[in-house]
């Protein structure tokens, strides 16, 4: 513990080589710092123990095998549809014949434990569109006179507060109207010279210092 | 539920049922649980499409529905568990093969492709299958279905008529069984048995062949009076073990000379399995004391297999003393100063071992000497060893598809040679054009063909081994919580 203090004045935040001796690290250990980023797959110290490979593990991946095969031809296996170029291929009657004799089995199950949303529904007859009130032309003569009346109310009612508030909004509108050309003007110079550029001058960052180890990992 | 557990889910799924159902899962993996409107907006799949693939994961179980709030619409959440036993599927048929045949075996195996169907369902449609070999066989399937490891969802045992079932099988309209008794397969009864294997392994490895045997009495004994996974079962009195095992193992003629001896020798070197009670009357097996001695001889392999052995003499000695010091260990291990120090900071580093600091005030004013014991924290290393295996199932099942992908083209080639010459040889077509049929593939794309089938072995073969090492950390976890 006196050891310590001795090597540094200060508060010891690096060892002396005496505590570097007892860690066990020697003088000829450092090694030159390395450049080039670590090996994505490190070079295996301990090689694991091989695998079984017994009648049991040979007979368990056959099964295994068959299970998954059993299961990409059922319905279970959902697939995923397929973007074609557009360009015809001869493949392409072969494999139409393979979706065509997938394309419609259900997958069996218990439809009573399942929720009903999830349960085949049988094609509901399309319900008659509701006719939209705005596509009969007499509907909309009719729209458009009681939203005259309204207008001609209205505007003999409040005629002075209206036109004022309505003027200012106006007048709003303008101005940021303005701005914005100005802005776009004077973005858009005409000339090739970038607006953006700034030269600092030669001597700016100059200042290096070393502070630029190389990359550290 | 960790970030490597969403992963090893995610790959499963794209491997046994495809991308749609794997975009799905992943989505209530993160979520938790989802309606489906939700599911829809942001796998951004049709609506079909999802609707189709919640089908698929409820059929196998692999996700559970609950109702909103709303009460018309349902959520939906994922069982990570139960995907991770698909992987475990053919450990289960082999073990059904070798304790009841394959008859058994042919049962689970179509039970497990159908998730869940009636008894009638289920027999016509293996009649039919097999239907070449195997018809007079289907009867004697059923008298045969003493097979404990099917369960019927609801809890009663119907009555599975025989003449129903041939009738139906030769009408060959499956709607007509009446049926209304769905089966499934018992995942906890196969765990049980696999585990009474490794068990019985386990002291058979190390003590006798003997001593599995009496062990095995032991458990059956067990299995009449206690819960399958009590931590520590009732007392099976010794007269009885005596008397069951001169009855059973008549071939083992040391076993009854030396019934007292084995006794005592698996209480004491059974690494906690069995447990004698105070007078000597009965033996308890405990459950979580055999689950510990697994684990403990897993981890021991897993430091051997990464760090080297001397790394695992390190671990045994801080497993002994419980909690000990830096030079204690080196003076223990017998091991040259610098690679003890290192090989202890490495068991540091992959958290196998951990820390734990205590300080001894000599004064104040005085250096604190902070000592740093080393100990083994089982719970914690167990856990990381959890995360190791996922981590590693992961890759080996991102790896294994990774290389399908890459070589589609080769392996399509070689399914579609192989399915025209098989076709061929029903026809007994001449030698020479099954030849030029398998020509077509040259001997250079043969050779890169063997390869990837070799190195597809080889993850599958690693797939397994990884379960049975995630089946004793289940074990463990059991009866720790």
């Amino acid at each position: 513990m006196a050891g310590r203090g001795r090597g540094r004045g200060g508060s010891g935040l690096s060892l002396t080589t005496e505590q570097i001796q007892a860690l066990g690290v020697t003088r000829g250990d450092n090694a030159p710092p390395t450049l080039v980023p670590p090996p994505l797959f490190p070079k295996l110290e301990k090689k694991p123990l091989p695998l079984i490979c017994d009648a049991a593990t040979d007979y368990m991946l056959i099964v295994k095998d068959q299970f998954i095969e059993y299961l990409h031809e059922s319905p279970a296996f959902v697939k995923v549809k397929t973007e074609t170029d557009g360009v015809e291929r001869y493949s392409d009657k072969y494999k139409m014949l393979a979706l065509d004799a997938k394309q419609n089995k259900l997958l069996d199950c218990v439809w009573v434990n399942m929720p009903t949303e999830l349960r085949p529904q049988a094609k509901r007859p399309r319900t008659v569109p509701r006719k939209r009130k705005l596509d009969d032309p007499e509907e909309i003569a009719k729209r458009l006179q009681t939203l005259e009346k309204k207008e001609t109310l209205e505007t003999d009612e409040a005629i002075d507060g209206k036109k004022k508030e309505l003027n200012n909004e106006n007048v709003d509108e303008e101005e940021e109207l303005e701005d914005e050309h100005e802005q776009e003007y004077e973005l858009d110079d005409g000339t090739d010279y970038a607006n953006n550029y700034f030269d600092n001058g030669e001597d700016y960052e100059e200042e290096d210092d070393n502070l630029d180890d190389g990359p550290v990992y | 539920m960790s970030h490597q557990l969403g992963r090893v889910v995610s790959v499963i799924l794209q491997r046994y049922f495809g991308e749609n159902v794997q975009k799905v899962g992943d989505d209530l993996f993160t979520y938790g649980s989802k309606p489906i409107a939700l599911l829809v907006k942001s796998t951004g799949l049709s609506r079909i499409k999802v609707v189709e693939s919640l089908r698929t994961l409820l059929k196998y179980d692999l996700a559970m529905f609950e109702p909103t709030p709303n009460e018309v619409i349902a959520d939906y959440r994922l069982i990570p568990e139960n995907v991770l036993l698909m992987i475990r599927y053919p450990r289960y048929l082999l073990q059904i093969k070798t304790k009841y045949g394959s008859e058994a075996e042919i049962l689970i195996e179509e039970l497990l492709q159908k998730a869940c169907s009636t008894a009638t369902v289920l027999l016509v449609s293996i009649a039919v299958k097999y239907k070449d070999d195997k018809q007079a066989s289907v009867a004697e399937l059923k008298e045969g279905s003493e097979i404990p490891t099917l369960v019927p969802v609801a809890t009663i045992t119907p009555e599975i008529d025989v003449r129903a079932v041939i009738k139906i099988m030769n009408s060959g309209n499956l709607a007509e069984s009446s049926d209304n008794v769905y089966w499934k397969v018992n995942y906890d009864r196969f765990h049980q048995d696999i585990r009474d294997e490794i068990m019985i392994k386990a002291i058979t490895r190390r003590i006798d062949e003997n001593a599995g045997e009496l062990l095995r009495h032991m458990l059956q004994h067990m299995y009449l009076t206690s819960p399958a996974w009590a931590a520590e079962s009732t007392l099976v009195p010794a007269v009885e073990l005596r008397e069951a095992c001169l009855r059973a193992a008549a071939d083992k003629p040391l076993l009854n000379q030396y019934f007292d001896q084995y006794l005592k020798v698996l209480e004491e070197s059974g690494c906690g399995t069995v447990r004698a009670d105070a007078g000597g009357r009965g033996y308890s097996v405990r459950g979580a004391g055999a689950a510990r001695g697994c684990l403990l001889a897993l981890l021991e392999g897993l430091v051997t297999e990464r760090l080297g052995y001397k790394a695992a003499r390190i671990f045994r000695i801080i497993l002994d003393k419980k909690y000990i010091e830096e030079d204690d260990v080196q003076k223990n291990a017998m091991l040259p100063n610098k690679e003890c120090k290192e090989l202890s900071y490495k068991l540091l580093e992959e958290h196998f071992i951990s820390l734990q600091p205590m300080r001894k005030t000599a004064s104040a004013g005085g250096m604190n000497k902070a000592v740093y014991l080393f100990h083994i924290n089982l719970h914690d290393v167990a856990h990381t060893v959890q995360d190791m295996c996922y981590k590693a199932l992961g890759n080996v099942l991102r790896r294994a598809s990774h290389e399908r992908a890459a070589h589609a083209r080769l392996l399509d080639k070689q399914r579609r040679v192989r399915s025209i010459v098989h076709g061929m040889r029903l026809r007994a077509e001449p030698q020479q054009n099954i030849d030029d049929v398998e020509e077509t593939l040259t001997p250079s794309e043969l050779a890169v063909l063997q390869g990837v089938e070799k190195r597809l072995k080889q993850l599958s073969a690693a797939e397994l081994e990884i379960d049975k090492n995630l089946f004793i950390l289940k074990w463990y976890f059991m009866y720790t919580h």
